[in-house]
């Protein structure tokens, strides 16, 4: 399969576990951003730019601190606030941010995510 | 206690739990303004300030998550777990398979009970004065010295916050890492008090490195 037909069918994918995800008790939504394009669904569309913005931040601080620390290739970034909880992660060329209540598992949705 | 014993008492106590826990590679302390408090003796300074400034830009923002708790940052061969504890961040780096319960243990049980024994065996609340960051303004011509010149209310609340008389020496440092010591004077000109910004001689702007417009983080020198 060309490469680009396999990196469009992984984002359908995705797109199809963080739908599911979505459905999921406690969860505030998403951002995933691909090189071209951006999939948001947030239950309050008043806080798209605070969320893109935390989401861009994270994502930017993490790759920082990993390389000051050499911890290789980040699998993911959790933000832990006191009302919300970010997991953050990189998939191939797409960015993804799922925020949630800070008493949802995220370990259980890294494993749905097939990260773990 | 001083708050130098108070960092030293911290900083072995970092030690030794690296010591316990070889997963552990790397710890610190620092404030939620970006002041380093301790870090374990073997931990680079430059390691420690490149991961405050990288943590900052997301305390900026804490706000919207209704305050910063914790970060954790999984990585392929690491992984690095900042948690607030009692108004600072301890930091821990530590291999891929560290156990997760020591290090729960850590961040949950030991440093905040130790931070709890240190403040009852001091007789007044521990005050880090908080850095400030300041708009950079150059101060040129031949007779502008060597002290930068800062609001007066800034050096007042400094003095106040560090029950010091005055406030003549402060650290800057830029936001590249280069950092000078230099005297401190209130700004002499009125209509620039009150917007933020720090009077710079350009000798030292060429040592830190920076121009005017530019920001730096500003703190009282320590004794």
């Amino acid at each position: 399969m060309p490469a680009k037909s396999k990196s469009k069918e992984e984002i359908e994918n995705l797109q199809e576990t963080l739908k599911d995800i979505k459905t999921k008790e406690g969860i505030i939504g998403y951002i995933l951003r691909s090189p071209n394009s951006a999939s948001i669904d947030l239950k309050d569309p008043t806080k798209i730019i605070d969320h893109a913005i935390l989401s861009a931040t994270a994502l930017e601080a993490g790759q920082d601190i990993s390389k000051t620390f050499e911890i290789g290739k980040v699998d993911a970034i959790i933000l832990e606030g006191g009302n919300l909880k970010v997991l953050s992660m990189t998939i191939g060329d797409n960015r993804l941010s799922i925020f949630m209540e800070k008493n949802v598992d995220h370990d259980k949705l890294c494993e749905d995510l097939d990260l773990r | 206690m001083s708050k130098n014993a108070y960092a030293a008492a911290l900083k072995d106590t970092l030690t030794e739990i690296k010591k316990v826990c070889p997963d552990v590679s790397c710890s610190f302390i620092f404030t939620k303004d970006g002041m380093i408090v301790a870090g374990d003796s073997e931990t680079a300074e430059g390691t420690i300030e490149k991961t405050v400034h990288s943590f900052q830009s997301i305390v900026e923002k804490e706000d919207m998550i209704g305050g910063l708790k914790a970060l954790i940052i999984d990585g392929e061969n690491g992984k690095v777990h900042i948690s607030c504890i009692n108004d600072m961040y301890l930091a821990l780096a530590a291999s891929k398979n560290a156990d997760a319960t020591f290090l729960k243990a850590i961040t949950h049980v030991i440093v905040p009970t130790i931070l709890k024994l240190l403040e009852s065996i001091t007789p007044t609340p521990l005050q880090f004065a908080p850095s400030k960051q300041l708009i950079v303004d150059t101060l040129s011509g031949l007779f502008v010295g060597d002290s930068v010149q800062i609001d007066l209310e800034v050096l007042k609340q400094w003095s106040e916050l560090l029950n010091r008389k005055s406030v003549g020496e402060v650290e800057i440092e830029a936001f590249s890492g280069k950092t000078t010591k230099c005297s401190a004077k209130e700004i002499n000109d009125p209509k620039l008090n009150g917007k933020g910004i720090i009077r710079i001689p350009e000798r030292i702007c060429k040592i830190l490195e920076v121009k005017k417009g530019e920001l730096v983080r500003v703190k009282p020198k320590e004794t």
